[in-house]
């Protein structure tokens, strides 16, 4: 049998060019299945081999054959025989009968075809399979998409395969994917791609599919109490407590809340100056008798721009940054102050972290230094008798804000501080303002409310304790008009 | 005008308490929700301030009443953004009568001034905005169609003469600046600053080099500028600022915000003029002089001070002033509208730029102002622009004027002399013996 094989491939190979490619053809396999084996037992695990083995591998196979096949055709040309001849003379007269479908050659020819099929099928399938795992989105253009997959790995949705929300399912959105895929191979091969990269808003699939398939909206009800502790850059970074019971329903049952811009009944649709749907042109919405009311920018009245897209609202649009989150670098080390990986009890520390996290960087090496030398100096020469008892505190801090700069910072794609905003809330961005805002006017001079109260009760607002608006005003207490007001303003709001 | 003011001013006294009734507590705690948020810098400025700390939040001041031209619903308050001394005055009565008696209150009618007329026509109305009425008060124009119901052109405005759509005179906001209300912010020299330098009134510039200026930079962590009462010489006595000499309070004087009650002299115009009651003005200045000096050391200051007053009046400002209507009235200039001849520039400057600046750092003890940026420059400018430019209109009443002046006058004459001889004159003390009748106790 293996005798008859070998054969049959001495025969096959014709000349230096077909002996190459059978050399290819079964190198590429055997490596194949050996590698395929070594994956399966765990032998090997590191997700760069599967990007051999499931895309060069079979590419190489198929390359042999087309060399095998391509040096018979010249054959033929240079010596001006035929096929049947020059079958004749490789495999001899046994091999090849009259009728050519009846012979040896042909039975040989075609079992090894289908097992060639069979094997191509298969590490197509695999080829396919793993190209949607995020291992290979996240790490195949490691430069390039490096951002994107730090983010990702941090994100509440990390469990969640990228092809989930960016390609989408049938055959369409596959032949899409790979059209699409093969343009940023180009582009990254060549350099053409922007950096930072755009935000894909076109490409993305549609949220309401994607998203709505773990968060449908009769899932919003009610409200979500949230404390936000933000730090002063004194000496004690003492903390300021900011909590807000967000009115998060979708409009079921008479309550109102953010999600009414998605409840089913409702449309919301805007065009916006530019890709970054920052600015608004107008904003309307559909009324439950059919009417739409539509608010249109009084500031940009002068300069008239064409609307060149007409979007609907959906997740996306205040939902920017759901997954590839960039921190602010104060949020950053207020977050990891609460959780107690920066020490507050080292003096300064958030004023200090902040100013070595802002620095001028170019590579994540010199941040690792700049901050390393900015932390240890200043401690150094403002409690140099303390400093050495510090130091792993100090250590542990000067690590977790190398780690905030690497996640956030990435000079290579030109991602500083703030490349790509958050539209959720109003605090670092305008956010909810780009449309609740009095620059958009109906007919009337009417704008869309923009009342704190709207979107959520306050019950701390930088203040030092984290409900003190719910708690008795203090007697001389300057604002006390407010706490009476949003204490009165939250009550009735649960009430409802 | 000021009767209508006082009037006014006693009205709203009598509706303080009913406005104060009418507040509406939890509107103002809604107006603190989003300007927390919005305006941080304006919401922290008010929470720190004296007003915050006496219960008086945003509507206080804010709210308008139903009928007000300015008047305008933001959210559930009716409100006006602009706040006048009629408003404060609410509270601040006295305050705001003085202020509305103030010449401070008369200068945002200065539309027929030369400085208005001089910035309309070789600048322009833009220019007039910014560079006139910033200081001196724009007229406030009310425009249904703007946001908050003040037309653009006027608005924003913090001049000092402020003419406001309810009639009153002022803006408060001038010296105690936008939220904080500061009483020890407008204690400081910076509150005047705004206005009172450059080349046409340098007040500021005078008073950092004077003594006075010297003493405040160093030791203003000596002066207890948030106390309460600032009483000079009680509370403080490092040195005195702007206001401390022309406003607040002393042992025997309250504060005013009357400005002009300690001043004798208005140095403004070409010649200089004695105010009226300018006795007692000048009492009321050297009973602050007296918180730190003598009768007899202040009487020495003043002393110089009127002397070269008088100097000035009557060396530079008489005789140009004079020749200048002298080319008037014999129609001698070649262009018909003010300033529109070189001329007219090199007597404006004279008096309005160096003039002024030599008078103002006599009054304030400045030597440099009076002498290098003062003095030097109006004789310079008298003697090499100013006549020669009259000269130049070749009319032989103008030249019989000007040889008059520099053969008879004894404080000109020197032109036409020896320099040695003049030496000698200045070390015999002849020289001196000329300006001698300036030297003069004036009842």
């Amino acid at each position: 049998m293996i005798r008859a094989y070998l054969d049959f491939i001495r025969a096959v190979s014709l000349g230096r060019l077909g002996r190459a490619g059978v050399v290819l053809t079964t190198t590429a396999f055997v490596s194949f299945v050996f590698m395929q084996l070594a994956m399966l037992s765990g032998i090997v695990t590191n997700s760069y081999v599967g990007l051999i083995v499931y895309l060069a591998f079979p590419v190489l196979f198929v390359l042999g054959l087309v060399i095998i096949f391509f040096a018979w055709y010249r054959q033929r040309k240079r010596t001006g025989l035929t096929t049947r001849e020059l079958l004749e003379r490789r495999f001899g007269p046994d091999g090849v009968k009259e009728d050519l479908a009846g012979s040896k050659v042909f039975r040989t020819v075609a079992v090894l075809t289908l097992a060639n099929l069979v094997i191509l099928g298969a590490a197509s399938i695999k080829m396919l399979h793993f190209m949607d795992s995020a291992k290979f989105c996240g790490t195949a253009c490691h430069s390039v998409m490096s951002p994107e997959w730090t983010t990702y790995q941090a994100s509440p949705h990390a469990r969640v395969a990228c092809v989930e929300c960016h390609v989408g399912e049938g055959v369409a959105a596959l032949v899409n994917s790979k059209l699409n895929g093969a343009w940023q191979m180009i582009s990254a091969a060549f350099n053409l791609y922007e950096r930072p990269i755009p935000t894909p808003v076109h490409q993305l699939r549609p949220a309401r599919e994607t998203c709505e398939k773990c968060h449908w909206p009769s899932k919003f009800y009610g409200s979500r109490l949230q404390t936000r502790v933000s730090y002063e850059n004194d000496r004690a970074s003492t903390p300021h407590y900011t909590t807000l019971n967000l009115k998060i329903d979708a409009g079921a049952a008479g309550n109102t809340g953010v999600h009414w811009h998605i409840s089913p009944d409702k449309e919301v649709r805007y065009a916006s100056v530019d890709d970054d749907r920052e600015e608004m042109i107008w904003v309307e919405s559909r009324q439950p008798d059919g009417s739409v009311r539509r608010f249109v920018n009084t500031r940009l009245s002068s300069r008239d721009p064409a609307a060149d897209e007409v979007r609907t609202m959906d997740c996306v649009d205040c939902h920017n940054r759901a997954t590839h989150i960039y921190q602010e670098p104060d949020r950053a080390v207020d977050e990891k102050i609460r959780l107690g990986a920066i020490d507050r009890d080292l003096p300064f520390i958030r004023r200090e972290a902040l100013a070595a996290l802002r620095g001028d960087y170019p590579s994540f090496e010199a941040a690792e230094s700049g901050i390393r030398a900015g932390l240890e100096s200043f401690y150094r020469r403002n409690y140099p008798d303390q400093t050495a008892a510090w130091y792993d505190r100090i250590d542990a801090a000067i690590i977790e804000l190398e780690g905030i700069w690497a996640r956030n910072v990435h000079p290579g794609m030109k991602i500083e501080w703030g490349a790509y905003p958050s539209f959720l809330g109003h605090s670092d961005n305008p956010g909810c303002f780009r449309c609740h805002t009095r620059d958009l006017q109906d007919e009337e001079g009417n704008w869309i409310p923009d009342d704190c109260t709207l979107c959520h009760s306050i019950l701390a607002f930088g203040e030092d304790d984290a409900f003190a608006y719910l708690e008795p005003t203090p007697e001389k207490a300057r604002n006390r008009a407010m706490h009476e007001y949003l204490r009165e303003e939250f009550l009735a709001s649960t009430r409802n | 005008m000021r009767q209508t003011l006082k009037a006014m001013t006693i009205l709203c006294l009598g509706v303080t308490v009913s406005v104060g009734a009418a507040e509406d507590p939890k509107a103002a705690g809604a107006c603190m929700t989003c300007h927390k948020e919005k305006t941080p810098g304006i919401y922290k400025q008010w929470f720190d301030s004296e007003h915050a700390a006496h219960n008086v939040t945003c509507l206080g001041c804010h709210q308008a009443q139903r009928g007000d031209n300015d008047a305008y619903q933001h959210y559930d308050a009716l409100i006006a953004t602009l706040v006048t001394p009629a408003d404060c005055g609410r509270c601040h009565a006295r305050a705001a009568e003085q202020v509305g008696n103030s010449y401070h209150a008369t200068a945002g009618q200065i539309l027929d001034s030369a400085d208005a007329y001089l910035a309309h026509v070789a600048a322009g109305d833009p220019v007039a905005v910014i560079g006139c009425e910033s200081c001196h008060g724009a007229k406030v124009v009310v425009d249904p169609k703007s946001p908050n119901k003040l037309a653009r052109r006027s608005w924003p405005n913090s001049g000092i003469g402020r003419i406001n759509p309810d009639g009153s005179l002022g803006a408060c906001s001038a010296c105690h600046t936008r939220h904080g209300f500061s009483k020890a912010q407008a204690r400081q020299p910076e509150a005047c600053s705004k206005c009172h330098l450059g080349p046409d009134h340098p007040q500021k510039e005078v008073y950092e080099e004077s003594k006075h200026g010297n003493t405040y930079f160093t030791n203003k962590e000596a002066m207890n500028l948030h106390a309460d009462a600032w009483v000079v010489g009680a509370d403080y006595s490092a040195a005195p600022t702007c206001a401390t000499c022309h406003m607040s309070a002393t042992k025997k004087q309250g504060v005013t915000h009357d400005v002009g009650q300690r001043i004798a002299w208005t140095l403004r115009p070409p010649i200089s003029k004695h105010k009226d009651s300018w006795q007692t003005k000048r009492a009321n200045m050297q009973d602050v002089c007296a918180a730190c000096h003598t009768a007899t050391f202040s009487d020495g200051h003043f002393y110089q001070f009127d002397a070269t007053v008088r100097l000035y009046n009557e060396k530079f400002a008489v005789p140009a002033t004079n020749l200048m209507n002298l080319i008037r009235e014999r129609k001698l200039l070649e262009n018909p509208a003010s300033f529109s001849n070189e001329i007219e520039w090199t007597y404006w400057e004279l008096w309005h730029h160096e003039g002024r600046r030599a008078r103002h750092g006599a009054a304030m003890m400045g030597p440099d102002y009076t002498w290098w940026h003062g003095f030097y420059e109006i004789a310079q400018h008298f003697y090499f622009k100013l006549l020669p430019e009259a000269r130049e209109l070749g009319d032989p009443a103008v030249n019989a004027f000007i040889d008059n002046l520099l053969d008879n006058d004894p404080m000109h004459s020197w032109v036409r002399e020896q320099t040695e001889d003049l030496k000698k004159q200045i070390r015999s003390g002849a020289m001196q013996k000329t300006y001698q009748r300036f030297f003069i106790v004036e009842d």
